[in-house]
């Protein structure tokens, strides 16, 4: 069962990249707050994505035709865990870096590739991804969102929300109906590239629980689209998004989500003489369940480099991770929490606060756990 | 990771190591012929070095026959038998005929690499029952109806059997990187590490491949016993998950890194496979 998925070594001159992308991001980040880092793929900075791209470390793995790095998803993977190990900010590129721009170059004509690529590696065009609506969550196939044709291309109508970045970005692809009902389910739905500033588009953004606004609502009322507007076939957008999804659920950041946290706790511990046993014992368990962790996130990456599409393998590293980054907040809370009268650093305070209140978002964003966990059974062959 | 002398290993295994043949060695009938099979097929002096008459593999070599173990319940020492083998012949000593447990090392090794092998030892039988306790649970879910379904069709039912999934192949990984060693001994983080892990999945599967079995699979005459009551003392056995990751945050403790991913990948970048 799951056997491709063996340890998996990541080539030497893909790992070469780590020392060059470190020092940049010790310097980038010096004296940022443990509380602003652990926000990492959620902390939007456009500044700082140019500097990246600046570098060439957007579209790492898109053909330099396109101004990408021609590297391969090894090198990519090292660049992102160093990212998120950091903490960086990193949310203004991340949605085009990892699937938009792969996908264009997918499915996309040559002239589309043409058009976003380049601007995408310079980190200047954002990517958002229009999935979910207000009654299409989980049951993705029921989208509303319509696109008709017309003379000028298509007429798009509809909703999106908790669109990601939406008021921060360029474009959005967006799932939509071209035919049929949400009756029809996977039939008849199609991709568009959406340019966000085209009149007849609402985006507000929404608050979260922390204070920060990072998703939005997308309302889309008479927005007239080029022909070209169209990505990949009519008709193929169910096969297309699935496809999206296995680069959506497969990466680093499935794993790392609270790993800003482990670090401060970590520190933390260092300044005692003689930590609790009970706190080694969690931050053992914690190490463990990295290392494994990671070997099996280079392992479904390791597929996908070969052209594999393991979709399944992805939900159970992703499902496997997140519990891991849910787990952590919870722990080290507890953790702390043994000694009610000591005086927590700042940072660690807010970091953990920040962290536990985001947490539930873990298993949530990118498909829940419920739906990774079907998906798992029909690979299981029960469904 | 998977190779050919697993495959041969393996069938041997399914041949001659029966749910039948364990429960009659269980009874006392004895162990002999299993045994006399086992040492003629030659696997059991793999990791010797081939001056003294072994094959000469390396531990990552071998994982594929600890794990059959696991998968087919051996209720005999082979794989404590092939590893002590080997460190009595790095040391130059003679070893004893017939099978050992690791205690025949003696002072043979450090303590501290003794453990770390009979700790990769127990993770990678953990691996192997619990892809054996997975399989039998998908096929008990898809065969067994209740309300006029399979049992495999409940929501509830499938969940439970995808995080089994989860864990059997963590607990695949964590017997990858404890064996990750291109001598006869593993490294000592990594097996930490993989114990600390396998040691929870061995709970996962047992516990869950229970529930989906109902009352069945509780019985002595079902065989999926053979394979839960093993999990459980290979959870114990060589050090419990808390006790090899108290041993991995002790490491941590005395190293210099504080970051979680710095001293992750220093400790994976021992692996050799
Ligand atoms: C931080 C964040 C960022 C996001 N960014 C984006 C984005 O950029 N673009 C985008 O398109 N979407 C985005 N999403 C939306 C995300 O993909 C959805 O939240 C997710 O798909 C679940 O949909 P829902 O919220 O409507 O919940 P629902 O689908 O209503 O689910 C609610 C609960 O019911 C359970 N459930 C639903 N159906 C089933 C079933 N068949 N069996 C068992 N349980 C079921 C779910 O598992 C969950 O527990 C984001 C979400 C978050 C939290």
């Amino acid at each position: 069962m799951f056997d491709s998925l063996s340890l998996t070594r990541i080539p030497a001159d893909d790992e070469a990249l780590r020392a060059p992308v470190r020092a940049f991001l010790d310097k980038a980040l010096e004296g940022v707050a443990p509380e602003v880092r652990a926000r990492s793929w959620g902390g939007f900075d456009a500044a700082f994505s140019r500097a990246l791209g600046e570098r060439g470390w957007i579209g790492l793995t898109l053909p330099k035709e396109y101004g990408g790095g021609g590297r391969s998803l090894y090198a990519r993977f090292v660049l992102v865990e160093e990212l998120l190990r950091a903490g960086a900010p990193v949310a203004a590129h991340w949605f085009a870096d990892r699937q938009s721009a792969p996908h264009i170059l997918k499915f996309g004509t040559p002239a589309q590739a043409q058009f976003h690529l380049p601007r995408i590696c310079r980190g200047e065009v954002f990517f958002c991804i229009g999935m979910s609506e207000p009654g299409s969550g989980s049951d993705l196939a029921s989208v509303r969102t319509r696109a008709t044709r017309n003379d000028k291309g298509w007429r798009l109508d509809g909703q999106k929300i908790w669109t990601t970045n939406a008021h921060r970005s360029h474009y959005m692809i967006a799932l939509v109906r071209t035919s049929g009902d949400a009756g029809s389910r996977q039939k008849g739905l199609s991709q568009v590239i959406v340019d966000l500033s085209l009149p007849g588009i609402t985006i507000r953004p929404i608050t979260d629980l922390t204070g920060d606004a990072h998703f939005c609502e997308v309302f889309f009322d008479g927005v007239q689209l080029t022909d070209d507007a169209l990505i990949g076939a009519e008709g193929d957008g169910w096969n297309q998004v699935t496809s999206e999804l296995a680069y959506e659920r497969s990466g680093p950041e499935r794993i790392y989500s609270s790993v800003v946290l482990l670090d401060e706790w970590l520190a933390h511990l260092r300044t005692r003489r003689e930590p609790s046993q009970r706190s080694l014992a969690l931050a053992g368990r914690v190490l463990s369940a990295l290392a494994v962790l990671r070997s099996l996130s280079v392992s479904v990456n390791g597929r996908l480099a070969e052209g594999e599409s393991p979709i399944v393998e992805a939900a159970l590293v992703k499902d496997l991770g997140t519990t891991l980054e849910q787990f952590i907040p919870e722990a080290i809370a507890d953790a702390l929490g043994d000694d009610p009268d000591a005086t927590l650093p700042d940072g660690l305070a807010r970091t953990l606060q920040y962290v536990s209140q985001i947490a539930p978002a873990f298993s949530l964003r990118g498909g829940t756990r419920e739906v990774l966990r079907g998906m798992i059974a029909r690979g299981l062959g029960l469904r | 990771m998977d190779n050919e002398f697993g495959d041969a290993f393996g069938q041997l295994l399914a041949d001659r190591c029966t749910p039948e043949a364990v429960r009659g060695i269980e009874r006392g009938e004895g162990a002999d012929a299993l045994w006399h099979d086992l040492v003629e097929s030659g696997f059991v002096d793999a990791l010797v070095p081939e001056a003294q008459g072994g094959a000469g593999l390396s531990l990552h070599e071998v994982l594929p026959l600890v794990q059959a173990c696991g998968y087919h319940a051996l209720p005999l020492p082979f794989a404590e038998t092939m590893a002590a083998r080997a460190v009595l012949a790095h040391a130059r000593r003679q070893w004893p005929d017939g099978p050992v447990t690791l205690d025949a090392i003696g002072d043979a090794l450090p303590v501290e690499d003794r453990g770390a092998l009979h700790a990769a030892l127990t993770t990678a039988q953990i691996a192997g029952a619990a892809a054996r306790v997975l399989e039998m649970s998908i096929a008990h879910a898809q065969q067994r109806t209740q309300f006029g379904k399979p049992i495999g069709s409940f929501q509830a039912v499938q969940h439970q059997l995808s995080v089994m999934a989860e864990h059997a192949c963590a607990a695949r990984m964590a017997a990858q990187l404890s064996f990750a060693s291109a001598s006869h001994l593993p490294d000592r983080t990594l097996a930490a590490m993989g114990k600390s892990v396998a040691g929870e999945a061995a709970a996962v599967l047992a516990a869950g491949s229970h529930a989906v079995h109902g009352a069945i699979g509780i019985t002595a005459e079902f065989d999926l016993q053979l394979y839960t009551r093993r999990l459980l003392a290979w959870r114990v056995q060589g050090g419990s998950p808390s006790h090899w990751a108290m041993q991995v945050a002790r490491q941590w403790w005395s190293g210099s890194h504080d970051r979680a991913i710095d001293f992750t990948l220093e400790r994976l970048g021992a692996a050799r496979f």
